[in-house]
């Protein structure tokens, strides 16, 4: 059973027999494994991609109703690449296992804008955040990489 | 430039913050799948494994149980008769989820389905599931032991130094019993293996931390030459101990490749993870510790009881490093325990960071704060009065070199607001506490311990190679080795690359774990390094024409007076280069320090000693018992920080993963089966749970380590959980002994600190005498026969002995009538998100065949304001409602609670509404009345039901109506519009949507078609949650709605509260006695404890949750009093 996904801006044909998920199916059948599997019951926020721009579980969201275009890890390395040397430099990563999941989520939030003031804009990020989880690093490397990269950003505000 | 000591990213950033480095699952290739059937008992004489059914079914390769291991196969671990567990099922099962057979096939489908066509025959027996239990007499033994008391693996009765002079100096003592919980390193990458026979050796990619501790254990158990198990390098998804030594999936993923003669893939998923791998060991910790009028510390006396589970796995020396805290850090003039290590029918515990430690710290560490409280003493002073000195011998017969624990203790003085940070009145208390902690650095824990061998490598193009057997499995080990190398060569960062874990190209290096990585493979790479240096400068000097000390090497090249050249070219001038390349090895021996034996208690275990000081301060919320760490510093003595960053990730880390355990992780377990198999179950920190934790490192340089430097990455986890108990006993005066610190264990000892008790009269309420008698039943034998025998007769039983379902077909509805249509079908189940349809699926006896989508009809998605109501179609995800200009408060406040952003996106309205009931036994797969039908128990009445049941009209089932909207609603007065099969439309008030827990009034076929909220002027709403961790479901809720009058009076009050009853439950005797009055808060919080008071009946652990919620009430009333 055919269907057709724009992953990263390109039209690709999927088999969705068996109702696979849109994690299952970019890392079986499109090769696009950045997105993991952590917990497949959308707890873990580890497959995190962005669905019509918004992020999304993709470990439990059936790939035959995904309608509007996909953007994964994979496809976001050139626009999340101040965000990711933030994250080289902080220590926002350790393992690395949730981190195309936790930079897939930053990269919206950065496209919608955070709160100008230093506090709030933090802990706007960090409730954003709480649906990715991390074990390894106390998670505020993460949150100051964030909230740095929306102050280079020259529009990144709201 | 100096790389060591410098903050260098990881040198492997790009790939791997791009999600470009592959972990085990991610490799390319064809495989087969594998899988395990695992114990449904906690212990069990197996019969018969009867596999031909499985073997003979489509797509299976190989099908495996202990007959294909030798007979008596065990893993070796700590070797002798220590060694117990066989890689399958020889004959007992001794906890749920012991592997008994795996099987290989080509799809996961396949795989599943012949698991379940395994018949074993099982004779289940009683075992005991606790330590106390085990100790009990008449306990079945699970081993044969080599003590002399029933189920106890090994028993430590020490006493160092002077004890019984220490006793009888001292003028104050206290004494108490703690413990300390399982809690699962809950590694993001599920631990995961791809095994590929050969003809004469078999390659493994896996999750680990040891490659040389598998090896032993795989060719052992199969029979093959260690060398001829090759582990490939892969990266590996964090570790915290659990992957240093081998786990399970190792072997059987080799031995069904073996047996398909195919790769096969063998991954847990996040159930067994949880519910069946090797989580940290719990301790109970009696305790007295006995101190002089100085508040200088003169003894303590240790009774310890260790949790092993049902196999030895490490539990030996996790005991054994644990019992050391008592006489490693301070210097009382003795130190008494006996320690046991008690076997119970549960899973067994593995090596978990801080090893032991964390769990004694904490009677340690909060006994030292109740001395003293008791003499008057800042608890920083009186652990500055108890400092061991620098460069001398502690009771347990450690040689400490340097120790900063001082400068530790003064850094969380001087950084925290350490005297600011005061008891308060009002309803939320601050409070501070510290810990202090001590932890080795490379311990001699193991033969061979003391030895690393390492490799460097130089290419004639001037690149750089590190080989060493270890695995970063996060830690930053290799980019710090890179660092080292990079130094002692001369060379730029950017020009060294790491290859670890691969068995065949790198050397002897037993693996990073006991803290090894730094001291360990720091001291060999550097050895190493610093030889090919020395190599590089012979040859230098001959091309040169200098004398070798005259060469150095620097910016890629080896320099003398103005002459030069580049490293690269002396390569070809090596006799010894091969392809290019020149290499050297090197073995790294650690001398003076000893291991542990059975026969000595008292050793040097590591060149040197990490020492750490925590602080924490804390908000207590007395209304709900909730506590929140609002600052956090940790100072910690690492020696010399070769990569700073690093080390504050490692400090950050480690002290985030301790408060998890101070105050929401637990592996509760029910009739031995862990409860909370699900991260949505498991209260490990999410972000916005945690501070801002603040790592300070000490100026120290440690001679006896490399570089200066000494360990980190199990010393952060130490001091977390009494420096948060501490400070919650400053906050409100009750000291919490059992961690986790969770909300019902701080509001009932306020209770109790306050007098207060609820009585609820229930023999005066016929209504209630029925669910009390049989609650009364379930401990005298209800509950033994209706899971022992009435399970047997279930759907859900049968369920998991056929193949799964097949993949349900799915109908996208085009529009109303469609659905409606499509929804007119037998079975068939309306699919909003599927956030909550699909992972339920796997749990259903008779999941539907039919989903029918609904997120593209356009009847259902309208979200508009018509007239004075707003609409919201069923179909509107919670994030567009949320988004509403027009949405009320409470609304958007109860929206922002629900799970993450991520489900929000996706999870619609009328999905939120109607998901399966809220109950962690219903949702984690046990065969409960409401799974499996009526001759089925209650897993709640007996088992934990402190957070999710009800406490207020339960009946047959505990479950609570999870739904935030469910509460929210009813008091907006909402009114539900729900469509039926031809177009049929009726009007449901909110407040009447729930027939029982998470069961609604809608009829098969019907939808809700949208939900009307009306928009009244001069309205203000509020919604209050109590949660274990930000996104989780309620534990309670309120949600309170009020018309404000210009004379501050209240008019059309409606007050709701979630959580607390099977379905949400509207206070109108408190509406009505409020309305048209002027309340306080202190007023609502009497009308609400009396309505409370009249209609609970709580369980025997949940009464706590009427005052949780009265206290949410009293927040919603503030909100509403607010300006």
């Amino acid at each position: 059973m055919s269907h057709t996904l724009v992953v990263d801006g390109r039209p690709r044909e999927v088999d969705v027999a068996g109702l696979p998920s849109l994690a299952a199916v970019l890392r079986e059948q499109l090769h696009l494994t950045a997105a993991k599997v952590a917990c497949g019951r959308g707890e873990c926020g580890a497959c995190t991609v962005l669905v019509g721009g918004r992020p999304t579980m993709s470990c439990i969201t059936p790939a035959v109703l995904v309608r509007e275009p996909v953007e994964t890890s994979e496809g976001l390395a050139d626009e999340s690449r101040d965000l990711r040397e933030h994250f080289a430099d902080t220590g926002a990563f350790q393992c690395g296992f949730c981190t195309p999941g936790q930079v897939v989520h930053a990269c919206a939030l950065l496209r919608a804008g955070l709160p100008a003031d230093d506090g709030a804009r933090r802990e706007h990020v960090r409730h954003a955040l709480s649906g990715n989880i991390c074990r390894c690093t106390g998670y505020q490397a993460i949150v100051d990489s964030v909230c740095s990269v929306a102050d280079e950003r020259p529009e990144v505000h709201s | 430039m100096s790389w060591v000591g410098a903050r260098v990213r990881p040198i492997d950033w790009d790939a791997r913050t791009s999600g470009r480095t592959p972990f085990t699952a991610d490799l390319p290739g064809e495989h087969l799948v594998g899988a395990v059937l695992r114990s449904p008992h906690p212990y069990a004489e197996v019969r018969s494994v009867d596999t031909r059914t499985a073997r003979a079914m489509p797509g299976v390769h190989a099908v495996i149980t202990a007959a294909d291991f030798a007979p008596g196969a065990r893993y070796v671990h700590r070797g002798g008769p220590l060694s117990d567990r066989p890689p399958l099922a020889d004959g007992v099962v001794r906890h749920v989820g012991q592997e008994v057979a795996a099987v290989a096939a080509e799809t996961p489908e396949q795989a599943l389905a012949a698991v379940r066509a395994i018949r074993v025959r099982y004779r289940v027996r009683r075992a005991p599931l606790t330590t106390a239990e085990s100790r009990a007499r008449g306990a079945r033994r699970l081993h044969v032991r080599t003590t002399d008391e029933a189920n106890v693996s090994m028993r430590l009765d020490t006493v160092w130094g002077d004890a019984d002079g220490g006793r009888d100096a001292a003028t104050v003592s206290v004494t108490g019993g703690f413990s300390y919980p399982s809690v699962s390193h809950a590694c993001m990458e599920p631990n995961t293996t791809l095994a590929v026979w050969h003809s004469d050796h078999v390659e493994l990619w896996t999750s680990t931390q040891s490659p040389w501790f598998l090896a032993k254990e795989v060719s052992q158990l199969l029979g093959i030459d260690h060398d001829d198990v090759v582990i490939r390098e892969v990266a590996t998804g964090g570790g915290f101990g659990s992957k240093s030594k081998a786990s399970e999936h190792e072997v059987l993923a080799a031995a069904l490749a073996r047996a398909a003669r195919r790769p096969v893939l063998l991954a847990l998923s996040r159930e067994e993870e949880l519910g069946a791998n090797k989580p940290r060991h719990r301790f109970a910790t009696t305790l007295a510790t006995h101190a002089d009028a100085d508040g200088v510390l003169r003894a303590l006396d240790a009774d310890i009881a260790v949790d092993n589970g049902s196999y030895n796995h490490m539990g030996t020396s996790v005991m054994r490093v644990g019992v050391i805290t008592l006489g490693s850090m301070y210097r009382p003039d003795g130190v008494a325990f006996t320690a046991r290590l008690v076997d119970t029918a549960t899973q067994p515990g593995g090596q978990f960071r801080g090893y032991g430690t964390p769990q004694v710290s904490l009677a340690m560490e909060s006994q030292v704060d109740e001395i003293a409280e008791r003499l008057g003493i800042d608890p920083i002073d009186l652990r500055l009065r108890n400092l061991a000195p620098e460069h001398a011998e502690t009771l347990c017969g450690y040689r400490v070199g340097t120790n900063r624990l001082g400068d530790c203790l003064v850094a969380v003085r001087d950084g925290l607001d350490w005297e600011g940070a005061r008891p308060s009145s009002g309803p939320v208390a601050r409070g501070r506490g510290v810990a202090a902690g001590s932890h080795g650095s490379g311990a001699y824990a193991y033969e061979f311990a003391n030895r690393s061998d390492a490799a460097v490598d130089l290419s004639d193009d001037g690149r750089v190679q590190v080989r060493h057997g270890g695995s970063d499995a996060g830690t930053g080990q290799n980019t710090i080795l890179a660092q080292i190398a990079a130094d002692e060569l001369g060379v730029d960062l950017a020009d060294v690359s790491v290859l670890s874990i691969d068995t065949e190209r790198t050397p002897f290096e037993l693996g990073a774990w006991s803290s090894r990585g730094t001291h360990m493979t720091g001291s060999s790479v550097g050895q190493a390094a610093r030889e090919l240096g020395d190599r590089l400068r012979a040859l230098a000097a001959e091309k040169l024409g200098v004398a070798a000390d005259a060469v150095t090497l620097s910016g890629g090249r080896a320099r003398a007076g103005d002459e030069d050249v580049e490293l690269g070219d002396l390569v070809g001038l090596a006799d010894d280069a091969r392809d290019g390349v020149l290499s050297h090895e090197s073995s790294y021996l650690l001398e003076g320090t000893e291991m542990l034996t059975p026969d000595r208690d008292r050793a040097n275990l590591s060149p040197s000693y990490a020492f750490a000081a925590h602080g924490a301060v804390v908000d207590v919320d007395r209304r709900t018992g909730a506590v929140h760490v609002v600052d956090y510093l940790a100072a910690h003595d690492v020696g010399r920080a070769i990569n700073p960053t690093a080390v504050e990730g490692q400090i950050v880390g480690g002290a985030v993963m301790g408060l998890g355990a101070a105050l929401g992780e637990e592996l509760v377990r029910e009739g031995g089966r862990v409860v909370p198999t699900s991260y949505l179950h498991y209260a490990l920190p999410r972000n916005a749970d945690v501070p801002r934790v603040r790592a300070h490192i000490v100026d120290n340089h440690e001679a006896a380590g490399p570089y200066g430097a000494k360990s980190v990455g199990e010393m952060s986890i130490v001091p977390p959980g009494a420096a948060v108990a501490n400070a919650v006993a400053d906050a409100v005066g009750v000291r919490i002994r059992d961690l986790p610190i969770t909300p019902d264990k701080v509001l009932t000892a306020l209770a109790e600190q306050e007098g207060r008790r609820r009585r609820h009269h229930v023999w005066r309420r016929p209504s209630r005498w029925w669910i009390a008698a049989i609650r009364a039943l379930y401990p005298l034998g209800l509950h033994h026969v209706l899971d022992r025998y009435g399970t047997r007769l279930g759907p859900a039983r049968r369920m998991r002995a056929r193949p799964p379902a097949p993949a349900p077909q799915v109908h996208v509805a085009t529009g109303l009538d469609d659905a409606l249509t499509a929804l007119a079908a037998p079975g068939a189940q309306a699919l909003g998100g599927g956030t909550d349809v699909l992972p339920d699926r796997a749990r259903q006896p008779r999941p539907a065949p039919v989903l029918v989508a609904t997120t593209a009809v356009t009847e259902l998605r309208r979200l508009a304001v018509v007239g004075n109501a707003l609409h919201v179609g069923g179909a509107v995800t919670l994030a567009e409602l949320a988004a509403h200009p027009s949405v009320p408060t409470a609304l958007a406040t109860a929206i922002d609670t629900i799970a993450s952003p991520q489900i929000r996106n996706s999870a619609t309205v009328a999905g939120n509404l109607v998901q399966a009931k809220r109950c962690w036994f219903f949702r984690n797969g046990f065969d409960c009345y409401k799974r499996n039908g009526p001759t089925s128990p209650c897993y709640a009445v007996l088992g934990d039901h402190r957070f999710q049941h009800a406490a207020v009209d339960g009946h047959r089932c505990q479950a609570v109506t999870p739904s935030d909207l469910g509460t929210v609603l009813p008091a907006l007065d909402a009114v539900l519009v729900l469509v039926g099969p031809g177009g049929a439309r009726r009007e449901v008030p909110a407040a009447e949507f729930y027939s029982g827990p998470g069961e609604t009034v809608l009829a098969d076929g019907e939808l809700v078609l949208e939900v009307r909220i009306p928009l009244v002027a001069g309205r203000r709403s509020v919604a209050t949650k109590l949660g274990l961790y930000t996104g989780d479901f309620a534990t309670a809720a309120a949600a309170l709605s009020v018309v404000v009058g210009a004379d501050g009076t209240w008019h059309d009050v409606r007050l709701v509260l979630g959580a607390l009853a099977p379905t949400p439950w509207r206070l109108t005797a408190v509406e009505t006695a409020l309305r048209g009055t002027r309340p306080d808060v202190a007023t609502v919080r009497r009308l609400v404890d009396a309505e409370l008071d009249r209609h609970a009946h709580p369980l025997p652990r949940n009464g706590w949750k009427l005052d949780a919620a009265a206290g949410l009430v009293e927040q919603a009333v503030e909100q509403i009093l607010e300006p």
